[in-house]
């Protein structure tokens, strides 16, 4: 086997792979807050890119739909957060893993009868011509994704760190108690979380599209992968999924190269399935102790 | 006796109209419905242990149909085998790969739980359709019901045995969660902890009730396959999954009945949504529903207004949408998730946890009679006491990281002794007391039992060495009755093998153990709320019931845990005197405790803990004399001979 073509899929995959991370960075951020992630977020991206693809159709120049895009899928966040994990968080419940699953369902519904279910292409003014790195092609369009990601999550944690409402975010995902006590409101930090984590999937959404194309069934597709990133890397760790984000691209990439393209999910759910059985808390994440 | 007649009777009905209907009409579509109510009636009946009784989000349920339908596809294609190996080998292939998923999902719980379920689903959807060779992949596979005992399966008969079977695995399955192995599964989901510091064992149960439940739906996959004899990886994915939790939530939890009920609904769902009128008519129904329920727990305020007020908007976009849309069948997604979302804001029993407090008020069904106490003479005979070491800490140490939380402790419990350990906040007494329980192995030393090594790091085996425990932050099993969470951690009672207790012929000991959580009920004086949930008892009545629960594990060492923590003046009375009747009856305790008047009126000696170690030991008038210790609670040096009085803090 050509090594260079191994190469080639290996960075491919990597640089799609920062996608999943995006996604999961989403994930730690509301479960940071309120221990609850969006099992609809799959869903949120979805819609986000076609409600992105809707601006630009509409004659929107790219750099001024992105935060048209955004300030939707953080709209989208808060609905998920006020009619989906709110009230299950004051009756200390799981129900929101139901009543998420349950919003993402309408979700995908309302796009498929509002922008149909077919795959449509997501025109972008990056280019797609391939630059010759160490014997690799990358093209812009990849670059650009691991730009934006990495862009978004260091703008995050520089607000979480520089500003008083970032610090805010970080006293209520250390002791929500302790913080509401001394008079953070806990229930507008998960706002926060949420709108932040929906913002972040509507920027997934716009950077992966123009590669991938925007279609109803990209949901499920991304979710599982974002999930397994999750997963793997642990909840709670800030870049962890960036790592395990390229990593995973990378060898779904290998994998539906090797073993035929029905199977580039699989490593990623053996993945996740291992890792929550060997290290719950992930690979990067804390171990916690068992208090009574 | 009412209530027997009336419950087995409203069962028997039931099931005698659904056998004789074939018989009445012959319209092949409807004979078709009731065949696939059957079907889903079983698997609902498997999803229900799982997200009822364990209360996790099971997303691979619709995985194991799957599997289950090609189980049984594939033997009959492929191995030319018939009905019945069919069906059984789709049921153990459910068995199997349940149980082996449920290894790694043990330790899960909430979301970890929902997504090792979701993976494993995606993972068999990947697999039906990439092995080609032996399920034909997208292209499907085709089979024919084989011939029974040389006879065609009409579809009548084929019928009539999808109903047998229901009736089965309803009788097996009532059996079976009415005993302790239902108990056990509540108890898991209410506190894992306290399911293994009771010696129930949250492994087996975990893995027996997700087998279980993943067998029951291999079994209906099996007869999914011959009732429509052709099969498509693409039949069992994420779609029909959140049907079927909308089967379950809808029709109730935890009740085969509801089992029932949310298998009608997913059997009749689609030609609700192709039928206009139809839908319309079920929509506005729900939506006056919705109000209705809205308007009363607003004005009774049960509810918060987002609980009333969400499933009217969520009932309303529905009927709203029924007028606009063009067509109903393109918007089903949705229109499952507003049905599926209003379920879960506004009526979270389901339908027949709704129905069934209704029915009980209409016929005013009594709650079965229990059980007269048994005598305590025979629960907990009185040990001899002989005052020989019962539990030795031999240097034990925990460390937390840096922190030594326990650090070198030696200490003796003397037999039939009142033990007290006392100490400011911070100074270890906790985690002595679970790593004695085994939540935490130690870090070094040994923890001794009548000479023998206790294990370390296991809540389970420890408890099953006869030392029982109490928890500070309460751990009760909160949607259990107080009587059953005392049944729940009875010791030595459970004797049935599964085999009998799925056959119901178990009763007997279900009777002595009433009789027996009875008599510990009386004990700590909560007899008259035998029946009331434990979250529903107040505060002090918690307190207690724990340690009835500890006691019915009749243990040789009794570990209480605070037990006066946040307790009222006249409960603490009360509990003092609960403690010297357990005491009276040869049982060890070791009493952790804040409250310097219940130490110095229960203990004969008192060892007081600082910074992980001991600085002192004596009887309690002693040890509160001791310089040391008044030092550890007031933080400075007396600086007079005149002793003080250690002033405790509150927990």
């Amino acid at each position: 086997m050509n090594p260079s073509i191994i190469g080639q899929m290996a960075v491919s995959g990597a640089l799609m792979g920062l996608v999943y991370a995006l996604i999961a960075y989403g994930f730690q951020l509301t479960y940071a807050t309120s221990k609850s992630i969006n099992f609809g977020q799959g869903e949120l991206v979805m819609v986000s890119a076609f409600f992105s693809l809707t601006l630009t159709n509409l004659g929107l120049p790219y750099w001024a739909m992105i935060p048209g895009g955004l300030l939707f899928g953080a709209m989208m966040g808060l609905v998920v957060e006020r009619a989906g994990v709110r009230l299950a968080l004051e009756q200390k419940g799981e129900g929101w893993i139901l009543l998420t699953i349950i919003i993402g369902l309408f979700f995908f519904s309302a796009a498929e009868n509002l922008w149909g279910r077919d795959d449509r292409p997501f025109p972008t003014p990056i280019s797609a011509d391939p630059i010759h790195v160490v014997g690799v092609d990358i093209t812009r369009l990849e670059l650009s994704v691991a730009v934006g990601v990495l862009a978004i999550m260091g703008a995050i944690e520089l607000f979480k760190r520089r500003t008083l409402l970032g610090k805010a975010f970080e006293a209520v995902s250390a002791d929500r108690d302790a913080a509401e006590l001394m008079g953070i409101s806990a229930t507008r930090t998960v706002m926060l979380s949420y709108g932040l984590s929906g913002a972040v999937a509507a920027l997934a959404g716009i950077l992966v599209s123009p590669i991938t194309t925007v279609g109803p069934t990209m949901a499920s597709a991304l979710i599982l992968k974002a999930f397994s990133v999750a997963v793997v890397a642990g909840l709670d760790s800030g870049f962890g999924v960036v790592l395990v984000g390229m990593f995973l691209g990378a060898l779904e990439s290998l994998a539906s190269f090797y073993l035929g393209s029905g199977w580039r999910e699989a490593p990623g759910l053996v993945l996740l399935i291992l890792a929550l059985a060997v290290r719950p808390t992930g690979v990067f994440g804390k171990a916690t102790i068992r208090k009574v | 006796m009412k209530r027997i007649l009336l419950l087995r009777g409203a069962e028997l009905i039931v099931f005698a109209l659904l056998a004789t209907i074939p018989l009445l009409v012959v319209n092949p579509y409807a004979l078709g419905l009731l065949t696939l109510l059957a079907i889903y009636g079983i698997l609902l009946i498997g999803l229900d242990v799982t997200v009822g009784y364990l209360g996790q989000v099971n997303l691979a349920h619709v995985a194991f149909l799957g599997l289950g339908a090609y189980t049984a596809g594939l033997v009959v294609t492929k191995l030319g085998l018939g009905m019945a190996p069919a069906l059984l080998a789709a049921m153990a292939v459910g068995l199997l790969l349940g149980g082996l998923l449920a290894l790694p999902a043990l330790r899960l719980e909430g979301p970890q739980f929902a997504l090792a379920t979701l993976s494993f689903a995606a993972l068999s959807t990947t697999a039906l359709n990439e092995l080609e060779a032996l399920t034909g992949g997208a292209q499907g596979l085709s089979l024919s019901r084989p011939p029974v005992f040389g006879h065609a399966l009409t579809p009548p008969l084929f019928y009539w045995l999808c109903m047998a079977l229901l009736a089965v695995v309803w009788m097996l399955m009532r059996n079976l969660l009415a005993s302790q192995w239902g108990r056990a599964f509540e108890a898991l989901r209410d506190s894992p902890i306290a399911t293994d510091a009771m010696g129930v064992g949250t492994y087996r149960h975990k893995v027996a009730a997700f087998a279980l439940g993943s067998g029951l739906g291999g079994l209906a996959g099996g007869l999914y396959a011959f009732n429509f004899q052709y099969l498509q990886p693409q039949s069992f994915v994420y779609d029909l999954m959140i049907i079927l939790l909308l089967g379950v939530v809808l029709g109730g939890r935890k009740s085969l009945w509801g089992a029932f009920v949310g298998a009608s609904v997913i059997v009749l769902l689609p030609n609700l949504l192709s039928n206009r009128l139809l839908f319309q008519v079920f929509s506005g129904l729900g939506f006056a529903m919705a109000l209705a329920a809205g308007l009363r727990g607003l004005v009774k305020k049960t509810t918060r207004p987002f609980q009333a007020l969400a499933p009217v908007v969520a009932m309303g976009l529905l009927v709203v949408g029924g007028f606009f849309v063009e067509n109903t069948e393109d918007w089903r997604k949705a229109i499952f998730a507003l049905m599926l979302f209003s379920v879960v804001v506004g009526l979270p029993e389901g339908l027949m946890g709704f129905l069934a407090i209704f029915l009980a008020k209409l016929f005013r069904v009594p709650h079965a009679p229990l059980p007269e106490p048994s005598d305590i003479e025979a629960i907990l005979p009185p040990r001899a006491v002989d005052g020989a070491p019962l539990l030795v800490l031999e240097d034990l140490k925990r460390h937390f990281g840096g922190v030594k939380a326990v650090d070198g402790l030696s200490m003796t419990i003397k037999s039939g002794s009142i033990h007290g350990l006392i100490g400011p906040n911070g100074s270890g007494k906790s985690t002595v007391v679970n790593v004695i329980s085994g939540l935490y192995p130690p870090s070094a030393g040994r923890v001794l039992l009548r000479g023998t090594p206790l294990p370390s790091g296991s809540l389970f085996r420890v408890s099953r060495s006869g030392v029982a425990r109490t928890f500070q932050n309460l751990q009760l099993f909160g949607e259990l009755t107080a009587l059953e969470n005392v049944m729940v951690a009875l010791r030595g009672v459970y004797r049935s093998p599964l085999p009998l207790v799925l056959l119901g012929l178990a009763r007997s000991e279900e009777r002595q153990a009433q009789a027996d959580a009875l008599c510990l009920l009386g004990r700590v004086g909560l007899k008259d709320q035998a029946l009331t949930r434990a979250r529903d008892l107040t505060y002090g009545a918690q307190r207690f019931l724990e340690v009835a629960r500890a006691l019915a594990r009749k243990p040789d060492l009794l570990i209480l845990d605070e037990p006066a923590a946040g307790l009222a003046h006249p409960d603490v009375v009360q509990l003092i005197e609960i403690i010297k009747r357990v005491h009276k009856r040869g049982i060890s305790i070791l009493l952790i405790e804040h409250h310097m008047d219940v130490v110095s009126e229960l203990c004969d000696v008192v060892t007081v803990l600082d910074g992980g170690k001991v600085i002192a030991e004596g009887p309690p008038d002693e040890v509160k004399r001791h310089p040391k210790v008044v030092e550890a609670y007031l933080g400075q040096p007396p600086q007079t001979d005149t002793p003080g009085e250690p002033s405790p803090q509150p927990a």
